[in-house]
């Protein structure tokens, strides 16, 4: 029987170059400590050996376009390519010296698909989709130069208003945790996303977080009260600019009712950083 | 920006000046001929025509592509 060896949720823009540039030596000494912290917690992941890593992220408009936003898709198909495009935004230009392709656990992404659109749960997939800054800074930071294991991208929509809810998110990391269950492989699961930023998605509002609700959510975590976190409604998501919190959520669906610990946590006032392990094994 | 359905005409306006480096090239040289084929309303087309991108994040004009357009980011 399959079961989840390791839970983790973190940050997803690892990079001090960005943080030094929009918010100075202080936002740059903190993503540098939370780094450092990302970089054991991948450690203890790679000693855990997966067959394979699900992780959970959002589009930033890279990938999927008006032509249609899913609100979860599963990426199937053997390999799955790093996002190149022209003109990067400093988020994805610090992708440029990683590896240009990641194999699928196509076995493991299939029966998410498969299982799920048996059981109620009508994902996307996608055969061709890249991965960009939300999937492979968490990834590359985690393993370094070890051998990253066969992934399963899985896109939330966060952003394209109207999103999934929270509860919906929730529900499918219960569908996930199922998946695993019933299948034969021993998986990792990473959710990745910033904690409160970018508030009411308003370019006027740009450098303000809310961390009074970070402290809050993360002593849910802490405390395994997921019905509080799976109540959380889209208005108190957009405003406090906590957004990719459903990634999160999808995750706290897989592995409850394992409580979390914190690894990292910090207020940088742009965002706030964390890191999170949950006790699976 | 408010919650409700996203304004698609502004963001594939906003996506495609995001991808798409030759249609990038025509609106800046010239913004109102370049958008002459699309469904903008007068407020959104003025909005793009002046480059106020707050003004376009107001009327729903995603943050993320705002922030990402090269050469025109709007923060």
């Amino acid at each position: 029987m399959g079961r989840i060896v390791y839970a983790a949720a973190m940050s997803h823009v690892l990079y001090p170059d960005y943080y030094g540039d929009n918010v100075g030596p202080h936002g740059r000494q903190m993503v540098e400590a939370l780094i450092a912290v990302v970089r054991e917690m991948g450690a203890t992941l790679a000693a855990a050996a997966p067959d394979a890593l699900v992780v959970i992220a959002d589009d930033h408009l890279n990938v999927f376009s008006f032509d249609a936003i899913p609100a979860f898709c599963v990426r199937v198909g053997r390999s799955v390519n790093r996002m190149v495009q022209d003109d990067a935004i400093e988020f994805d230009r610090a992708l440029d010296g990683l590896p240009e392709r990641y194999a699928v656990h196509e076995d493991l992404a299939n029966s998410i698909l498969e299982k799920g659109m048996q059981s109620g749960f009508d994902f996307a997939a996608s055969w061709s989709a890249p991965l960009d800054h939300a999937f492979l800074s968490p990834v590359s930071t985690l393993y370094g130069n070890r051998p990253i294991p066969p992934l399963v991208p899985v896109w939330v929509n966060c952003f394209v208003s109207p999103q999934p809810t929270a509860q919906r998110c929730y529900a499918v990391g219960r569908h996930l945790a199922r998946v695993v269950a019933e299948g034969p492989w021993t998986v990792a699961v990473i959710a990745t996303g910033g904690l409160s930023h970018f508030p009411e998605l308003s370019l006027a509002r740009i450098g303000q977080s809310d961390p009074v609700f970070d402290r809050r959510i993360v002593k849910w975590m802490e405390a395994a009260d997921h019905d509080a976190l799976a109540a959380l409604t889209a208005k108190e998501l957009h405003e406090t600019g906590s957004h990719e919190l459903l990634n999160w959520l999808v995750l706290l669906g897989a592995v409850s009712p394992a409580r979390a610990r914190v690894r990292f946590f910090g207020e940088m006032g742009r965002i706030d950083l964390a890191a999170l392990e949950w006790s699976v094994a | 920006m408010e919650r409700g359905v996203s304004r698609y005409e502004t963001n594939v306006v906003l996506y495609r000046l995001k991808k798409d480096p030759a249609f990038r090239e025509r609106f800046r040289s010239d913004p109102r001929k370049a958008l002459a084929d699309t469904e903008l309303s007068d407020e959104e087309r003025d909005a793009f025509v002046r480059w106020d991108a707050r003004k376009l994040n107001e009327l729903g004009g995603s943050l993320h592509l705002l922030i990402s357009i090269p050469g025109l980011s709007g923060h």
